[in-house]
């Protein structure tokens, strides 16, 4: 029988989305599974309570959870994350948490993809160039910059990647006044200040209208359509193709495979936890690296008794985190003037600006070395998590007349402003996802056990970053100044697991993020990663997808 | 087995089944005793007379025992905020009730000295902080007296139901 669909890709998030779009304009038939539900533009709210604060977009941890090893006193020690409430889910609805995500986009420095090559190894550090060049993915990320409407401004800085159109599709967002001082503090520093480019529209595109200002912009959907998720970039535009069947609350529990190829995926429907088997000629993973890396090891049958695509063995291997630091400072009323500060209390604008002047160090830590990038943004304006921030004084929980005080001045009398930084997360051995066979969740899978290990390396570049950025807040006047490092990664911008390369004994996939096992097994996530280069992620997911997409055309051409 | 047409339409019906759910746990309550004790910990917390509104005025109590009983809401907390409830009951031998506000404020600042006092006090307060600046919506945050108290408010759209219960 023919199969009813070219190909089916499992995960609706930023790179399963991609990768949808880019088969169903090119006129093939896909299924796009998500195990989520799907939500509206119009139905997004600013829920606080439901959207930050319950786990309404991600699983309930005692259904579905994560087994996290960290090194407590020299030992490794296991913590299921229903115990810690550390979810490791960021968004599992139509669009996966691409809806959610902030928006700062980066492209990655040409070093990023050798990064051996140009820095070196380091020891403790599993470094190791890509596969592919910047120049090879250039194209790529000027089509997400397009499609997913990424606006800001072509800024010359000699650490910023070479672009091969003039500019940005859009003008940058509105900014808050604080810009320009801002701006100025950099300016007295000999530091160069950048406009951040942002996923979000500035302007009305077709259906698409044009960002305005809601002050609650992470951790929430966009309920005017300017944030470019996958849902709004990639899977509108493929449904409107009619090639496009999307299958919600539809949990992908296993691959079945023969020795060259897979067969079928194992679908559990959600609501019903009815089971039923779907095929196509080609597969694509794109449920988030650690996730993705969960399925192959899950899929583990008598002809990959390994699991899928783990002939090298290095599957789950090499996770890593776009992840450094994070810092702050306060401006009070008291110490403004009276129309600055309220120009600083404008809500909704952004800050829009990022530093690139640590991005490549000379004469640093012994050498050239990589450094990081910094996005500066103000502190997150959710009224619940800001108001339960005040309740203690040294220790001491507060309440009656004192909170108040408290609150109150905190609300009115301040506003804080954070920077964080994006600098390499080394892989290591100690950094991988396997399976805690121990643990099943509620589909009867076994859960993924992420062992996190930071490299002392990392640590040492994001503190000689902070104190960068802290000299910024100083000149900017801010007070209360502070900088907080730690190995903690966030658990929203994940990548590796299956690294892409030439060396089938070395690498999960080939440069096209093609199983070397399964030739009808691509994977469109952040997993091919080897290294992360010092951005957060997406820009890159995105461009990665795009060009898997076209690789898949080419192998349904039968052209490669 | 299921066809594909009951999967896709079970697909097709986002949510319903999960609001049931919801419905269900609604009905379960505290158990009265346990709530008038939270109720006079949170009006302890949040007196009339400070900047904010006071608990009894923005619906703290009524939040809290919705919220509690949720299928949203991580059950070994549940279990905490009324394990916590009876220690602070058993520790007063029933009296608490009866506490005047300085006794109250002694009552509690001795709970905060032990490890679950301090942990359960902040639990509650993080509770009465939600009910005090959630969207209306959820039944706390009364004629948004807390977003006014401190001069914000939600952002925009609005929620139209309770945990996205579409
Ligand atoms: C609050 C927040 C802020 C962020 N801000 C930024 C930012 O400013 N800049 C930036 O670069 N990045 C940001 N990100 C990160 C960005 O959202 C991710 O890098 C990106 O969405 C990852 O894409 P993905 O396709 O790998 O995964 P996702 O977008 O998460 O999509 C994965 C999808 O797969 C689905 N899925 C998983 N398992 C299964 C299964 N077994 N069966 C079926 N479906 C499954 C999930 O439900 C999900 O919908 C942010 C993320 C969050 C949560
Ligand atoms: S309207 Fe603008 S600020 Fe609000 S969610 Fe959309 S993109 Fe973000």
């Amino acid at each position: 029988m023919r199969d009813k669909y070219d190909a089916i890709i499992v995960g609706s998030g930023a790179s399963g989305g991609a990768v949808a779009y880019q088969l169903c304009k090119a006129g093939y038939r896909v299924a796009l599974l998500e195990k989520g539900r799907l939500i509206r533009r119009e139905e997004f709210s600013k829920d606080e309570l439901a959207y930050c604060r319950r786990d309404i977009v991600t699983p309930n941890l005692f259904d579905e959870y994560h087994t996290i090893e960290e090194k407590i006193d020299g030992a490794w020690v296991e913590t299921p994350t229903f115990e810690s409430g550390w979810s490791f889910w960021n968004g599992n609805i139509v669009g996966g948490s691409s809806n959610l995500m902030s928006g700062m986009l980066h492209r990655m420095h040409p070093d990023d993809f050798r990064l051996k090559t140009v820095y070196g190894e380091i020891e403790g550090a599993n470094i190791e160039d890509w596969a592919i060049s910047y120049e090879e993915l250039e194209p790529y990320y000027t089509l997400a910059e397009e499609l997913v409407g990424i606006s800001g401004k072509a800024q010359p800085h000699p650490y910023k990647a070479p672009r091969s159109t003039k500019d940005f599709p859009q003008a940058p967002t509105q900014e808050s006044a604080i810009t320009k001082l801002f701006d100025r503090s950099c300016k007295a520093l000999g530091v160069t200040p950048l406009i951040t480019p942002r996923a979000v529209l500035s302007q009305d595109r077709g259906e698409r209208l044009a960002c305005y200002y809601s002050n609650f912009c992470g951790s929430y959907g966009c309920s005017s359509g300017a944030k470019g998720s996958s849902r709004e970039a990639f899977i509108a535009p493929a449904l409107a193709t009619g090639n496009l069947t999307l299958l919600t609350n539809s949990h992908v529990t296993k691959l079945h495979s023969t020795q060259k190829e897979v067969t079928e995926v194992e679908v559990v429907n959600t609501l019903t936890l009815a089971s039923q088997k779907l095929s196509a000629k080609i597969f694509v993973l794109a449920l988030q690296a650690h996730e993705s890396s969960r399925l192959l090891l899950n899929s583990a049958n008598k002809f990959h008794p390994q699991g899928l695509s783990n002939s090298s063995g290095e599957v789950g291997k090499n996770l890593i985190f776009s992840a450094g630091g994070a810092g702050g400072g306060t401006f009070y009323r008291k110490s403004m003037k009276k129309k600055d500060f309220e120009a600083l209390m404008q809500r909704g604008l952004f800050v829009n600006r990022s530093l690139l002047d640590w991005y490549i160090q000379k004469n640093w830590l012994g050498g050239k070395e990589k450094g990081g990038l910094v996005e500066f943004m103000f502190e997150h304006q959710n009224n619940i998590s800001r108001a339960i921030s005040t309740r203690y004084s040294n220790s001491r929980l507060l309440w009656g007349k004192e909170l108040a005080q408290a609150m109150h001045s905190s609300f009115t009398q301040s506003k804080k402003i954070r920077f964080e930084i994006f600098n390499d997360w080394l892989p290591t051995d100690d950094c991988f996802l396997s399976l805690d066979t121990k643990r099943k969740d509620k589909y009867g899978m076994s859960v993924g056990k992420l062992r996190i290990h930071g490299h002392p390396h990392d640590m040492s570049v994001a503190k000689s970053i902070a104190k960068e950025c802290e000299k910024v807040l100083q000149e900017m006047g801010a007070e209360d100044i502070y900088s907080s490092l730690s190995s903690t990664p966030p658990q929203n911008l994940i990548a590796g697991g299956c690294r892409f390369g030439d060396d089938p004994k070395r690498a999960v996939l080939n440069k096209n993020c093609q199983s070397f096992d399964t030739a009808n097994l691509f994977v469109a996530d952040a997993s091919f990663m080897p290294t992360g280069g010092s951005t957060p992620y997406t820009w890159t997911i995105y461009a990665n997808a795009l060009r898997v997409g076209d690789m898949i055309i080419k192998v349904l051409q039968r052209k490669l | 087995m299921t066809t594909r047409r009951t999967f896709l339409s079970a697909s097709a019906v986002v949510g319903l089944s999960l609001v049931s759910a919801k419905e269900e746990s609604r009905q379960r309550e505290l158990p009265q005793e346990l709530y008038n004790i939270l109720q006079k910990v949170q009006n302890h917390l949040f007196p009339k007379g400070t900047l904010l509104p006071s608990a009894s005025l923005f619906g703290a109590t009524d939040f809290l025992q919705e919220t509690l009983y949720h299928s949203s809401y991580d059950r070994d907390i549940r279990n905490f905020v009324l394990r916590g409830a009876k220690e602070l009951r058993d520790t007063h031998k029933g009296e608490l009730l009866n506490y005047n506000e300085e006794q109250m404020e002694k009552a509690l600042r001795d709970f905060e000295e032990t490890k679950m006092g301090s942990n359960w006090l902040s639990r509650v307060m993080i509770l009465s902080i939600e009910a005090l600046l959630s969207d209306p919506i959820y039944g706390g945050n009364f004629q948004e007296l807390g977003w006014k108290a401190l001069e914000t408010t939600g952002g925009s759209p609005r929620p139209t139901s309770r945990y996205v219960a579409l």
